[in-house]
């Protein structure tokens, strides 16, 4: 029990919030716009595959895709309505943060009008094994769970090294000027970050109806810790985000063990602060390579 | 002949301040071009509204044939790339580079068209012949490189698609005597074929002997032109 038990929840929280911290981070960096649409964007993916689960097939690989492709089509519609509009006007971060956040209680409350407020249920995804591992039970959701978003966050990670659309949001992520003048456009570059994003949300959300139900609100809890995962890790840095969604996943973990779950909330938010008084720039601060211009 | 630039009745600025006056231009296939004059009278802000960077603009531009010089008021860069994909390389002052790349992610950064993309590998072989010190520095991420190979950097950037016009912004802006004239003597190795070349410069003896024509630029109006075999004396 004890210490392995407490390791291994941290790394299954840090999982799927990770995946929604590092599709934040990605989004800011390389758009400018701070996401507060995942939590539409989570609960939309969520439905899609539970609408496809109820009408079409209860086939897990199928139902855990429709999801995934679910949250790239929320993402592309977020960028739609809220980036191509907005990216070139004045004030763009408050504005397409104040948009993104009206897109994520619309559509809440749009999923509560037509679903009705009764949570849902998706199918088991990976069966009902279980191992033991040094002296802890491993249930076959929590491999599954973590298998799946590091296999995610590998295939992002190695998309955006690899591949030409990948170097063109790092340049964008890095010098929006340069990377037009380069003949990177913005706004057809944004569709695929949103949709990359999206995906990684989508999955988060698939991954955690494993432990909750689908809610209309389910998606406002795992935004919030998704932006305060960012926001500590350093908007804009991927390893950043890794390491702080490990940490604050610990904390959770620490905090649900020693203190008790409703204490949670405050104990990550009070880790949060004292490394943003330390590191006003969150930990990416400490990795970055190339110097500041 | 048919012209590489055409450029009509170009006003720019930025809000209220208006930097360019009615500048009329043309610029031949082949031809490089130096433009001098004196800080803020307007080199870079017509490079800026070739590309469609400024605030805003009014007047006609061709770029070989085509109108890129919309009446624009807001939203600047908006159709930046659009100009760069219809044949525009840019090596803007003070280089514009992508700090956590590396030097090789730049090089292919710069291949946008379809066409570059497949052939980078002959592309980017025929940058290092020109500025051999980057060979070494393919793998470092240019935010570590110093201030002239950051300069070739964004040089070999602008030279990995086939441009019909390369507009160059003050390329030995803060460098070194030798290595600045090191960096002209290769823009000048380039061949041009039917593009042509746009050399922003302070140093007007940098650019004696070496182009074709060299225009001078004060208070946001193109003022004199000498054919670069005409002595224009020890310096400007």
């Amino acid at each position: 029990m004890d210490l392995t038990f407490v390791v291994t929840n941290a790394i299954i929280v840090a999982c799927i919030y990770g995946l929604i911290a590092v599709a934040v981070s990605i989004t800011w960096s390389s758009l400018g716009l701070i996401n507060l649409a995942y939590g539409f964007i989570f609960t939309f993916a969520g439905y899609g595959a539970w609408m496809v689960a109820e009408y079409l097939t209860e086939n897990p690989f199928l139902v855990a895709a429709s999801g995934i492709v679910a949250g790239a089509l929320g993402g592309v519609i977020v960028c739609l309505t809220v980036f191509i509009p907005l990216h070139d006007k004045p004030n763009f971060t408050t504005r397409g943060m104040i948009a993104t956040l009206a897109i994520s209680l619309i559509g809440s409350q749009a999923f509560l009008i037509y679903f009705g407020p009764r949570p849902k249920a998706l199918p088991e995804f990976f069966g009902y094994w279980r191992i033991e591992f040094l002296g802890t039970t491993l249930t076959s959701d929590k491999i599954g769970i973590v298998f799946c978003s590091i296999l995610m966050l590998l295939v992002v990670v190695f998309w955006m090294r690899g591949s030409r659309r990948g170097l063109e949001i790092r340049a964008m992520m890095m010098n929006p000027q340069a990377a037009s003048i380069v003949g990177i456009g913005i706004r057809s570059t944004g569709i695929y970050v949103m949709a990359v994003t999206g995906a990684m949300a989508g999955l988060a959300a698939i991954l955690l109806s494993q432990t909750y139900y689908l809610s209309p609100f389910g998606g406002v809890v795992p935004l919030i810790k998704g932006v305060s995962i960012a926001l500590l890790g350093g908007l804009g840095s991927v390893q950043g985000a890794v390491i702080a969604a490990i940490l604050l996943g610990l904390v959770e973990a620490l905090t649900n063990k020693f203190l008790g779950g409703q204490y949670v909330l405050m104990t990550q938010f009070l880790v949060i602060i004292a490394v943003l008084i330390v590191r006003p720039r969150g930990i990416s601060g400490l990795l970055d390579k190339a110097r500041e211009q | 002949m048919k012209e590489v630039l055409r450029i009509e009745g170009l006003s720019a600025g930025y809000g209220p301040l208006r930097v360019l006056h009615d500048l009329d231009l043309v610029i031949h296939p082949g031809e490089r071009i130096g433009i001098v004059g004196l800080n803020g009278h307007g080199k870079t802000t017509l490079f800026y509204a070739i590309a469609g960077l400024t605030g805003w603009q009014r007047g006609s531009i061709l770029l070989n044939g085509q109108q890129i010089g919309r009446s624009r008021s807001q939203g600047a860069g908006r159709y930046t790339h659009k100009i760069v994909r219809q044949g525009l390389a840019i090596m803007p002052q003070g280089d514009e580079i992508f700090n956590g790349l590396t030097v090789e992610e730049h090089l292919d950064s710069g291949a946008f068209t379809p066409e570059a993309w497949r052939t980078r590998k002959e592309r980017k072989e025929h940058v290092l012949e020109l500025f051999d010190p980057l060979r070494k520095l393919m793998k470092t991420p240019v935010g570590r490189l110093s201030g002239g190979e950051r300069r070739m950097v964004s040089i070999g950037r602008g030279l990995m698609t086939d441009a019909k016009l390369y507009l160059c912004d003050e390329p030995s802006l803060g460098l070194a005597p030798k290595i600045g004239l090191a960096v002209l003597e290769a823009l000048m190795a380039i061949d041009l074929k039917e593009s042509a070349m746009f050399i922003a410069e302070q140093n007007v003896a940098l650019l004696e002997g070496r182009v074709d024509r060299i225009i001078g630029m004060h208070a946001g109006k193109l003022k004199g032109e000498a054919s670069s075999g005409v002595q224009l004396g020890s310096g400007g």
